[in-house]
């Protein structure tokens, strides 16, 4: 009963504001739907066409390649993060908080600083490739279909590795010296201490930030739209920014429903190992 | 201090060779937005130079930023903004975790998955049903739409955090609390709670940045300038066309942000010390 | 999963008219506060100038003639169509709005229909320019005012062309590929933009496509035309043209980039609007005094195409008082107001009416004379084809972009175009 009085508010919130959007687009993904005018029921056929639209899996492809690669990245990276943060140094305070300054910006100007960064005209590389007569103008970070991808997934992980780094430093005990000793006296070494003692703690954590790290960045939509807006030739569209052209500037709101719904089955999947994963009876 | 013992150059393995990359590569774009942000329009658009020094810094982008734009006015929108979001998020976000971390009852695993499951329904193009229910409590042109709506995207991630937090403080204490006679309430408020302070700033640390960063609610909610936050209200008046006024662009960028990096770095001081020193004592 | 959605729609409603009634109240104070207003919804303009003269010399004006506020509502450029939408949508909002392209068409039913004040505004103008109507038009209706065309041009630098021995601006595409090889090789490279950016990709390739004598749909806007010898001559042209004249950067280029590489001395040509002679004056005067503005070159056909870019002003159905909002409409549109607002953009928003073709703002700047004279080969995308819905989705999808982009990355002339005929073929299935 105490149960249910605390989770009921947040649930009803959750339900007002998140479920009636949520049915809506449900309906409107089998509805064709012109924008501004009523929509006509027509099954699956929004999904047919989308499974006949060559475009659709190239986004398919994108987005999990996006995905996989950026949370990866993350992962690794913000562990590093996290256990070099986790130290004793000078200005620790500072610098732990400086260090979370890509994520505090807001994601449309810090993307578009990112457009000089990765414009051969300006970026660093390019300029140093160009002042030793190496290469003029250089790599196209923007205008190669696959250096493209890859600089969209290091703007990704260089807004979301603090937040990464930060939480992860929350869960990581202090370089507490009962801690450290306790594992020096069993003659563990870094690494197997690293294993058997700091990862177990932080398991819960981690699964927690991965997971939905993977849920926002397979929903992502601001930084590829500031920055290539799908291209080249589709090379960077992922299921949000497709679903948005398609429903917004094309004004097909059904199949624009269609495209971001598709993203729907993975995440459930996702969603379901996480509920299982943190049943609990489970430790 | 056995670090200082195993000397300088294990120090600098372990410490200072990978803390400057990750600094490097974190901070080096806002180095990039600082040098933009006082640098002519006639030398950032030169190639020929090297594009990380500044010859003739001006502070004019500042200078416009400030008394052309709505800026100041926006700040303090995207402040209220994100102090009502995140507290409610975080009320929320406690009283979804604690019953899903602590007791055991029916339909605990379903909740946990329709909380999560929020997520599901993709923000970019959803936001219309949305503005239809801004607009029947006719809260357009109003923060409150965005209070209102922004802890549905911040509610799940939160309590999902906040429940992985509650778990690592052993039960045992509360146990300990309750056996002295104190109530359910009384253990929640005094022992637990408190322990779990690095839990509610990681939370809360995400939360306000979401809500700072906000682009689309935003931009669909808020269409008045003395209303909007940052992030739509730079949009809306520096990005003109194929235009960019990229100077006064990146000066909103650092003084959107380094304040409340500073602002973050006091309770940083607090974030290492509570949950874990408790968890690792038992 | 069944039973969550059930019961969440239940909650749902349940909450829904619980904060509803809280809502109430607080609409209620403030509705009070603002009496006969109305919102105009507006891209904001990179001319500062002309955004301030609705705010400091329009609104005030009429607020004084009648009494109703006008509130100008500004709205960045990449945004304006999202916010058309919801306002379309929710029936809330804005009562009057700025549209682009075929919007007027894709918002019909949420629009007034204004032929009275159309034919009112032309007869007063001197007549409406014929290609205005391709986008306001819809069943023999108007649904927006055409405002201005913002005109898509070939902007070079004088200089480096008069370098190379080309001293007026090549008059056909080949010609400006046989300039741009000579550029290249002095490191003066074109820019044309053909990624995924909302205007300079489609301004110059459909043009392009055109001049070639190709077309995407046929006239009657349901038979794909796209897989055709012209299509196949404009695609090996383009590859030609991208890969002797431009660099790889184009490929992934948005609106921004080529006015940017421009300003920055990187790129010698490329197609967009007056904002990059705007700037330049501005902020680099050097590169400003050498920049010229010329009409598109011509296609084998002989013939030259513009993209038509109409800025047009529609009136939402739920608008409460449909009659102040044509009256504001008519009053706006009236030379006495909206000279005085083309004025200030420089010619930027070139006028539907006829009354303006040789107004004096034309004359501030006659580099950009060839703006005016381009407005009578200016056509959306997807024309000879009337404006319709898988138009849009096509436009949205970047059919006719991708083609292009995909040959000059080095796919074969065929692939892409099967690939984008069956792209439209699929889209057009509907029609």
């Amino acid at each position: 009963m105490f149960s249910w009085l605390m989770v009921g508010p947040p649930i009803l919130f959750l339900c007002a504001l998140v479920g009636y959007p949520f049915l809506y687009g449900i309906l409107l993904s089998l509805e064709d739907r012109p924008v501004a005018h009523a929509g006509t029921f027509v099954g699956l056929a929004n999904f047919v066409a989308d499974a006949h639209d060559p475009v659709f899996w190239r986004v398919t492809i994108n987005t999990f390649v996006y995905t996989f690669f950026a949370t990866i990245l993350k992962m690794i990276g913000g562990l590093g993060l996290a256990l070099v943060m986790n130290q004793d140094f000078r200005a620790k305070n500072l610098i732990r908080a400086l260090m979370l300054l890509p994520f505090i910006v807001p994601t449309v100007l810090s993307t578009i600083a990112w457009m000089w960064m990765l414009d051969p005209g300006f970026s660093v590389i390019n300029w140093l490739l160009r002042y030793f007569g190496l290469a003029n103008p250089g790599p196209s970070w923007l205008g190669s279909p696959i250096l493209a991808m890859i600089s969209l997934i290091i703007v990704n992980v260089w807004r979301g590795l603090p937040f990464y780094g930060i939480t992860l430093l929350a869960g990581l005990p202090t370089s507490s010296p009962d801690l450290s000793e306790a594992a020096t006296i069993d003659g563990a070494g870094t690494w197997h201490r690293f294993i058997y003692v700091t990862l177990p703690l932080l398991k819960p954590v981690i699964f927690i930030v991965t997971m939905f790290s993977i849920i926002f960045t397979f929903a992502d939509f601001q930084l590829v739209y500031v920055l290539t807006r799908g291209g080249p030739a589709n090379a960077t569209h992922l299921f949000a920014t497709y679903a948005f052209d398609i429903a917004m500037g094309g004004g097909q709101l059904g199949m624009g429903a269609s495209v971001a719904l598709a993203m729907l089955p993975p995440l459930a999947l996702i969603i379901i190992a996480m509920s299982i994963y943190m049943k609990p009876n489970k430790s | 201090m056995s670090v200082e013992r195993g000397g300088l150059r294990l120090r600098a393995l372990k410490l200072w060779i990978p803390l400057g990359a990750f600094m490097v590569f974190t901070l080096f774009p806002f180095y990039w937005m600082a040098v933009t942000s006082i640098k002519p329009n006639s030398e950032l658009y030169n190639r020929k130079i090297m594009p990380m020094i500044v010859y003739h810094p001006t502070l004019k982008h500042y200078v416009d930023l400030l008394t052309e734009t709505n800026f100041l006015v926006w700040t303090w929108n995207t402040f209220l903004v994100a102090v009502v979001s995140t507290a409610i998020s975080l009320v929320f976000g406690t009283m979804l975790a604690y019953p899903l971390a602590r007791m055991k009852f029916a339909g605990s695993a379903l909740i946990s998955f329709a909380v999560a499951a929020t997520y599901l329904v993709p923000q970019p193009l959803l936001f219309i049903p949305l503005a239809d229910i801004i607009n029947q409590l006719h809260l357009g042109d109003t923060l409150t739409s965005v209070m209102l709506t922004y802890p549905t995207l911040l509610v799940p991630f939160c309590a999902w955090l906040l429940m992985g937090y509650f778990r690592s403080v052993p039960v045992e204490l509360e146990d300990a609390a309750r056996i002295d006679g104190a109530t359910r309430l009384q253990t929640i408020f005094k022992v637990f709670l408190p322990l779990c302070v690095p839990g509610f700033i990681s939370a809360g640390i995400f939360a306000f940045t979401l809500s700072q960063n906000e682009f689309l609610y935003a931009l669909i909610f808020l269409t008045q300038t003395d209303v909007r936050t940052v992030p739509v209200g730079a949009i809306a008046e520096l990005v003109k066309g194929d235009v960019f006024y990229w100077g006064q662009l990146m000066a909103a960028a650092l003084l959107g942000s380094v304040p409340v990096a500073v602002i973050y770095s006091f309770f940083v001081e607090h974030y290492v010390a509570g949950l874990t020193a408790g968890a690792v004592k038992q | 999963m069944a039973s969550i959605i059930q019961a969440a729609s239940r909650r749902d409603i349940l909450k829904i008219s619980a904060l509803t009634a809280v809502g109430g109240i607080m609409g209620a104070a403030r509705a009070s506060a603002a009496p006969k207003q109305m919102t105009m919804m507006h891209e904001s303009s990179f001319i500062p100038a002309y955004d301030a003269y609705f705010k400091n010399t329009i609104a005030p004006a009429y607020e004084k003639a009648t009494g109703i506020k006008i509130v100008y509502e500004t709205v960045s450029v990449g945004s304006i169509q999202t916010r058309d939408t919801t306002v379309a949508e929710t029936g809330t909002g804005a009562e009057m709005a700025q549209m682009a392209f075929n919007w007027p068409f894709l918002f019909d039913e949420k629009l007034v229909d204004v032929t009275d004040i159309a034919k009112t505004i032309g007869e007063k103008g001197g007549g409406w320019h014929a290609n205005a109507q391709e986008a306001v038009v819809v069943n023999g209706k108007w649904k927006a005012i055409p405002f201005g065309n913002i005109g898509q041009l070939m902007n070079y630098r004088t200089d480096w062309f008069e370098e190379v021995g080309v001293k007026s601006f090549p008059e056909t595409w080949h010609e400006l590929l046989e300039a741009g090889i000579k550029l290249k090789a002095k490191d003066h490279p074109f820019g044309f933009e053909l990624g995924h950016g909302f205007g300079d990709n489609h301004g110059w390739l459909y043009p392009l496509l055109w001049s070639f004598g190709a077309r995407e749909v046929d006239k009657d806007g349901k038979t794909v035309a796209i897989d055709s010898h012209e299509t196949a001559a404009a695609v090996d042209f383009c590859r030609e043209f991208f890969q002797k004249t431009m660099f790889e950067d184009c490929l992934g280029w948005t609106d921004v980039s080529n006015n940017k590489a421009f300003l920055s001395e990187q790129i010698s040509c490329t197609n967009n609007a007056e904002s990059i002679l705007y700037v330049a004056k501005r902020d680099f005067p050097e590169i400003g005094k050498a920049t010229g503005q010329a009409q598109n070159p011509k296609g084998p056909s002989g013939e030259r195409f513009h993209m038509l870019n109409p800025w047009t002003h529609g009136i939402f159905t739920h608008t409460p008082d449909v009659q102040a909002a044509k009256d504001f409409m008519v009053w706006l549109m009236d030379p006495k107001q909206v000279a005085g607002w083309y004025d200030v953009a420089d010619s930027y928003y070139g006028p539907f009416l006829h009354m303006y073709d040789d107004a004096s703002f034309w004359h501030k700047e006659p580099r950009n004379l060839p703006y005016r004279d381009s407005m009578a080969n200016s056509h959306l995308p997807g024309w000879p084809a009337p404006i319709s819905r898988p138009q849009s989705e096509s436009v949205a999808k970047y059919v006719v972009v991708d083609m292009f982009a995909k040959a000059c990355a080095g796919k074969s002339t065929k692939e892409v175009i099967a690939d984008a005929a069956a792209q439209l073929k699929q889209i057009f299935k509907s029609a």
